[in-house]
């Protein structure tokens, strides 16, 4: 079996703080995996980690059966990423944008495919020639998903994606999210909403002080057990 | 290479909507065009003031014939009679001012001694000198680099702090491919806006296109080169744009200003020029003594010099020319030493600073453009020795009529050495910078490479 996604022993210590502590994780294709925790709990580095980013104090991440600190570049052809807050080149348009980090992740579309990839993210038509400068968060976020879609990743890597969105919106990238699991594709989403890490993953994961305590499958807890087992975890 | 080609295209992006960036490769434009004009103009208006010292002459020598309308006693012409030892600059002195502003481009002799009439200079206003020319060479020296730097500071920052750096490092391109178009674009720019002033000012200087063009342009290119190679250490380094833009500054600071003030004062220090008011109190004391000192002596001191004229009659008026003319050589002979020591260590000061121009590269390619221009301070000293070797043929051709006591007919004036100069470009020297420069270039970019091995932060 390979796994999309994989962490071995991941360890991140900075001078002052344990930021991870010992992670393994296996994510297959299709998967969609939640992490939940407090801020600080060690999600984001975990994706960073992921994304090479930051590099491990002891262990490895794998993307797609890689390692990450060996190639770097490589990896990278195979994951997206949407942070919590996208930002782009604000002098550009929303369109010129997707045409620029798609030309750059080596694809090259026409422009009409470009405006789908926008309008299906939920930016409408009439923003995309806009410059990004004028966008509200909400609207970089879109452009941002519509990003991480249209490089058509094995991985994909979300931290807090839907932050600035919209319940509509929220509705509408779980929808996305559950597509691309349905096409193989693996998700480890970084995020607080309890209810829609029940509704969306396929898994859960709690993590508290840097470390992985607790892995749920979601069919196995409700929205309101997942909320009190967290709850518990976190007095 | 398909990823670095897209990155610039985007560059140019960027670029052309930073109005403040554009704005300023104008006014850097701009200012490259009043430097040509600058210098030009300059170097005209030295041509045509030296144009005019032939008529000068004329006019002198038409009074001379008039005040003196027989034979006269060459003393007398000699004592009223005046004519120039002139500097021609090189076509390519347009471009790089060098020492033009600060030295004369004539000089006026009379056949009196030579020290107190070799030295004197036009009035010129001690801070517009200060400050230096407004000429090509002073914008690709000192205000290229400022535009560089402006160009540079935010080079990668800007994209971290404008939070744009995560999404673009998940991409699979590399720090070096990042950085690299970055910089080849700002390269191409600023090398453009550089190449581009400089093949203007030789087409407005009207330069012969011989392979100093080459030179300028290697000098130019390698000096952009070293920048660049600066903005990659510091991009390199990983700071926030405000850290870049101080340490770039400081840079610029210290290579710019502060290396070449204190070179200045070092090597004033380490190699002593003697005062030139010395040599001129000496000079004078002994002229001035001349009156006051015994006929035979002065004489006898002359012949030991001239022991061709020594057979001539012996003087026995209160005055006469021949003894005058005597006591002025011997004037210059007195300051002989001090006048050599001056310009050995003058000389001296140069070589040193050429030793020491890797400490700054302002220094290297600003020496560099100004030999290449032959306006540089070697050329001034062979000037002056032009000069002084004038002198000695004017000596030459009035002692026989001193001396013989023959008289000066108007047909004589004809027969009067003329002098004329023209620098000589120092190709060899200009040529000189360049591998300092190459090496200094190739050090910095090896450093930032080497830095740029450690994983970009994305925030």
């Amino acid at each position: 079996m390979t796994y999309l996604l994989e962490a071995r022993s991941l360890r991140k210590q900075y001078a002052d703080k344990l930021a991870l502590r010992e992670l393994n994780l296996q994510i297959a294709p299709g998967e969609i995996f939640c992490l939940l925790g407090q801020n600080g709990a060690g999600k984001s580095t975990t994706i960073n980690l992921f994304l090479g980013f930051v590099q491990p104090t002891s262990g490895a991440a794998f993307v797609n059966g890689l390692e990450v600190a060996v190639h770097p570049l490589e990896i990278k052809k195979h994951l997206a990423y949407i942070p919590e807050n996208v930002m782009l080149y604000p002098h550009l348009t929303g369109l010129e944008n997707l045409a620029l980090f798609s030309s750059l992740a080596g694809f090259k579309y026409p422009a009409p495919a470009l405006l789908d990839y926008l309008t299906d993210a939920g930016l409408p038509a009439e923003a995309a020639g806009r410059r990004v400068g004028t966008y509200s968060k909400g609207m970089r976020q879109k452009v941002g998903i519509a990003i991480a879609v249209a490089k058509h990743a094995k991985v994909l890597l979300l931290d807090e994606p839907t932050s600035g969105l919209d319940p509509k919106a929220s509705n509408e990238f779980s929808e996305l999210l559950r597509r691309l699991s349905g096409q193989g594709t693996a998700v480890l989403m970084a995020t607080h909403d309890i209810f829609r890490a029940k509704e969306v993953g396929t898994r859960v994961g709690i993590m508290r002080e840097g470390e992985l305590v607790d892995v749920r499958p979601t069919t196995a807890l409700n929205a309101r057990e997942l909320e009190q087992l967290y709850l518990t975890y976190m007095h | 290479m398909r990823v670095f080609w897209i990155l610039f295209a985007a560059e140019w992006r960027h670029f052309r909507t930073a109005r403040g960036l554009v704005l300023l490769c104008g006014l850097l434009l701009a200012t490259g065009v009043y430097g040509i004009y600058y210098g030009t103009t300059e170097i005209a208006r030295q041509r045509q003031q030296l144009a005019a010292l032939p008529e000068l002459t004329r006019r002198n020598v038409d009074e001379l014939k008039v005040k003196f309308p027989g034979p006269a006693d060459a003393g007398d012409i000699g004592y009223y009679h005046s004519t120039f030892a002139v500097h021609h600059p090189d076509a390519w002195a347009a471009l790089s001012l060098g020492l033009r502003d600060v030295n004369p481009s004539y000089v006026k002799l009379r056949l009196l001694g030579l020290h107190n009439q070799l030295y004197a200079t036009d009035n010129a206003n001690p801070l517009k000198l200060l400050s230096g020319n407004f000429d090509l060479a002073f914008v690709l020296v000192y205000l290229v680099p400022l535009l560089i730097i402006a160009l540079g500071f935010n080079l990668l920052s800007a994209e971290r702090e404008e939070g744009i750096l995560p999404l673009l490092l998940a991409q699979p391109i590399g720090a070096t491919t990042v950085v690299g178009a970055k910089l080849a674009f700002r390269l191409t720019l600023v090398l453009g806006l550089a190449g581009l002033l400089s093949l203007l000012g030789m087409l407005w200087a009207r330069l012969p296109l011989d392979g100093r063009v080459a030179t300028w342009l290697a000098l130019t290119v390698l000096y952009c080169l070293f920048w660049f190679g600066v903005v990659l250490v510091i991009t390199a380094w990983q700071r926030t744009s405000a850290v870049n833009a101080v340490a770039l500054l400081g840079v610029w600071l210290l290579l710019v200003v502060l290396v070449p003030s204190l070179l200045n004062l070092g090597v004033a220090a380490a190699r002593p020029v003697p005062q030139g008011l010395e040599l001129t109190i000496r000079q004078r004391e002994e002229i001035h003594g001349g009156w006051d000192r015994p006929k035979t002596e002065t004489m006898n001191r002359f012949f030991a010099l001239y022991p061709q004229w020594r057979d001539t009659a012996t003087i026995r008026e209160r005055f006469v020319w021949r003894w005058y003319y005597a006591f002025q050589h011997l004037g210059d002979q007195a300051v002989a030493p001090l006048a050599a020591a001056y310009a050995h260590g003058l000389q001296a000061r140069y070589d040193l600073v050429e030793r020491l121009n890797w400490l700054s590269p302002a220094i290297n390619a600003q020496s560099s453009f100004n030999a290449l221009a032959g306006s540089d301070l070697p050329t001034h000293l062979a000037f002056q020795r032009s000069a002084t070797h004038y002198h000695d043929s004017l000596r030459a051709f009035y002692y026989p009529f001193l001396f013989r006591q023959a008289e000066f007919t108007h047909a004589d004036y004809a027969r009067e050495p003329r002098h004329s100069f023209t620098s000589l470009a120092e190709v060899a020297t200009a040529r000189r910078g360049l591998p300092t420069l190459l090496l200094s270039v190739a050090a910095l970019f090896g450093l930032g490479l080497l830095l740029l091995r450690r994983p970009i932060a994305p925030r």
